[in-house]
């Protein structure tokens, strides 16, 4: 039973009815969404249409109008953000138009962000990402990072190459329990063991979850550096850092 | 049906391939870089050096001809040369990995910071590149072709504003972009020029408007003109070399007039040699780190022989390979061209080329 009416805003609906295939995702989409304040369904278009502008001018509005952080941030922009990376996967988007939705993501976080830190409100968890030493590529990595924020994660990113001393440092002083290294250069895939490894020497292993990804990094290369996770492209990078971190879908 | 053809230089042999003519055998050539550790070890020339000292690039270029007995010879093995002079900084790195801008610094932010410098061709990263072309001419005179390379506006302007700063300034203004592209491509043609005087046979221009990043409309809308324009005004036969997912856009790529199109294993060759429909020659497309590093000869010879069966013009790996690869697989390559064609496969492959030429 797939009913797109259930979706009030027109524009809205048209665009999870032509670029949402999976089934799984038509029903999660049309549940965010069929419950969604018409203002949140607006402000989800916003930042699947990539406008920096009206999002962050309909973020504002939507909360001057009393609805509260957490529901513009959940039914608005993690929502919109949602749409973006099945559109990213399947190619009917590139890079150039996810950065554009991601910097109207970020006008609207840009309102959000303040209310949750003074409320205590925790984020969903905390990342720290970056690309391997040796390795400048960090157009996918960058992309994960903003699904991640997109998915309610906080991020620190320590951008490209970046040594093993610098993940561990970096976990030490935030705390987070998850850590994602990207790389793209079969040059580089082992300075991902590497890292792992200097984890273990430093007793850390067993505090952090370790995820790996890049374009050459396989789930078979992964298990057998001893990483916990693996994603193929960035919604799967959110899907595992929610497995690693035990947070429901 | 097919004229036997007397055997022929490995010049001549790419040479005619690029034209999409008969040739005594399918030329092997990396239009890249070949440059490998164990190759570095054999001439005694490493990474960085080998990048920045003309001897020196040149004594690690030539192993491709006289080690591999491929049929080019490439001497710039990374993508940075010009955009070093452009005053982009660099992060040279070791033995082990190639240099590369670091882009997290960018040096532009608008049309008018472009500056194009009056030592472009005489700095010393430049004029290492047409100083080994020329010791290269020197040392092998007509037998082999020597292969030039000049970026392309797309790729220097990632090297100037970033990747992702200018990939947001295509989407949110295409005007300012074109006339980025526009300054960008004076660099393009004055490199490559002063590759071509210094003996380069012909030139690689890397521009990596790639399937991985933007759409083939992107292509279409920014590129196809330029490099149209690329194409008539350096005087030899250009190979365009765009990573990732391309097929898309070889449609538009073969209507540019570039002699050549470089591919990636992401292309299949038989979809790829359709996308073209004998407008331009194809060059590719082994794959370089599920095959060419992680594999054995034996998978290396399968790819070779899918892409002479779908007659592919030049073969080669397709984009710089690992620099941990064996030359043990890189031998494969012009071993497996040799072997299919003693085996009868050249008389198919220049029955391909005729029915190319006149169709
Ligand atoms: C763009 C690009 C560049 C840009 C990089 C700009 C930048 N800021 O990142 C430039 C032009 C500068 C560049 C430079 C080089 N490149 Co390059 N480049 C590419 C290209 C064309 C696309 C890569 C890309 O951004 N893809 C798009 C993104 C979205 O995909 P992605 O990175 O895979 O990320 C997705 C997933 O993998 C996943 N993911 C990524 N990280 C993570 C992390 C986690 C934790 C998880 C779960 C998931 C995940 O999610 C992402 C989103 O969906 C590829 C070609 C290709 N076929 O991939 C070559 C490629 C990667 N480059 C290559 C090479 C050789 C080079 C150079 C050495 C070139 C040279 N000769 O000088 C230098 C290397 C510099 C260095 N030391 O790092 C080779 C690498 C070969 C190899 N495997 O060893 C490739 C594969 C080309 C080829 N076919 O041979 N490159
Ligand atoms: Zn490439």
């Amino acid at each position: 039973m797939t009913d797109f009416s259930l979706i009030s805003n027109e524009a809205l609906r048209g665009e999870i009815e032509e670029f949402v295939t999976r089934p799984a995702e038509i029903e999660r989409n049309l549940r965010v969404f069929s419950r969604a304040h018409p203002r949140m369904q607006a402000i989800a278009l916003a930042v699947i249409e990539g406008e920096h502008h009206l999002c962050d001018r309909l973020t504002r509005e939507a909360l001057e109008a009393g609805h509260v952080a957490i529901e513009v941030m959940d039914d608005g922009l993690i929502a919109g953000m949602g749409v973006v990376g099945i559109k990213f996967r399947e190619n009917f988007i590139f890079v150039p138009e996810v950065l554009a939705c991601a910097r109207a993501m970020k006008s609207g976080m840009a309102h959000i962000e303040p209310i949750l830190s003074a409320s205590g409100v925790p984020p969903a968890g905390k990342v720290v990402m970056g690309t391997v030493k040796g390795d400048l590529h960090d157009i996918g990595k960058n992309l994960c990072i903003m699904m991640l924020r997109g998915a309610g994660f906080e991020v620190v990113d320590l951008g490209v190459d970046t040594a093993p001393d610098a993940f561990i440092d970096a976990v030490e002083e935030s705390g987070a329990r998850l850590v994602g290294m990207s790389a793209l250069l079969t040059t580089t895939v082992p300075n991902m063991g590497r890292t792992i490894e200097a984890f273990i020497d430093a007793g850390l292993r067993d505090d952090v979850q370790i995820m790996v990804g890049g374009a050459p990094v396989t789930q078979e290369f992964a298990d057998d550096m001893g990483a916990d996770g693996y994603g193929k492209d960035a919604l799967a990078c959110v899907a595992e850092a929610k497995r690693l971190l035990g947070i429901n879908a | 049906m097919s004229q036997p053809i007397s055997p022929m230089t490995s010049r001549q042999r790419v040479l005619a391939a690029l034209r999409r003519e008969p040739v005594d055998r399918t030329p092997v050539c990396n239009p890249t870089s070949v440059a490998t550790v164990e190759l570095m070890d054999l001439a005694d020339a490493f990474f960085p050096e080998a990048n920045r000292i003309p001897e020196k690039m040149a004594n690690l270029a030539e192993t491709s001809y006289t080690e591999l007995g491929f049929d080019t010879i490439m001497p710039v093995f990374s993508i940075i040369q010009e955009s070093s002079a452009l005053g982009c900084k660099i992060q040279w790195e070791q033995k082990d990995n190639w240099p590369t801008v670091k882009m997290r610094e960018p040096i532009w932010r608008d049309v008018e910071d472009i500056r194009i410098p009056p030592d472009l061709l005489t700095h010393p990263d430049t004029a290492c590149v047409t100083e080994a072309i020329r010791i290269l001419r020197r040392r092998h005179g007509d037998e082999v072709a020597i292969i030039g390379k000049t970026m392309g506006p797309w790729s220097l302007a990632y090297h100037g504003f970033g990747v992702e700063p200018f990939l947001l300034m295509a989407l949110d203004d295409p005007g300012k972009t074109m006339q980025v592209l526009e300054r960008l491509k004076e660099v393009t043609i004055a490199y490559g020029l002063a590759q071509i005087e210094a003996g380069a046979d012909a030139l690689t221009l890397p521009d990596h408007a790639t399937g991985d990043l933007v759409s083939a409309d992107y292509y279409r809308r920014f590129l196809k003109e330029l490099h149209a324009e690329f194409a008539a005004r350096l005087p030899v036969p250009i190979i365009l070399h765009i990573c990732g997912r391309t097929v898309d856009r070889m449609p538009y790529i073969a209507e540019t007039g570039m002699a050549a199109f470089h591919f990636d294993s992401k292309n299949r060759p038989d979809e790829s040699m359709a996308a073209v429909c004998g407008h331009c020659a194809l060059v590719g497309n082994i794959n370089n780190p599920e095959t060419l590093f992680a594999r054995d000869p034996e998978q290396v010879e399968a790819e070779v022989l899918a892409n002479l069966e779908a007659g592919i013009h030049l073969v080669g790996p397709e984009c710089a390979i690992p620099l941990q690869t064996s030359i043990e697989n890189l031998r494969a390559i012009p071993r497996a061209v040799r072997a299919w064609h003693s085996a009868g496969g050249g008389a198919r492959c220049h029955h391909h080329d005729h029915s190319h030429n006149n169709g």
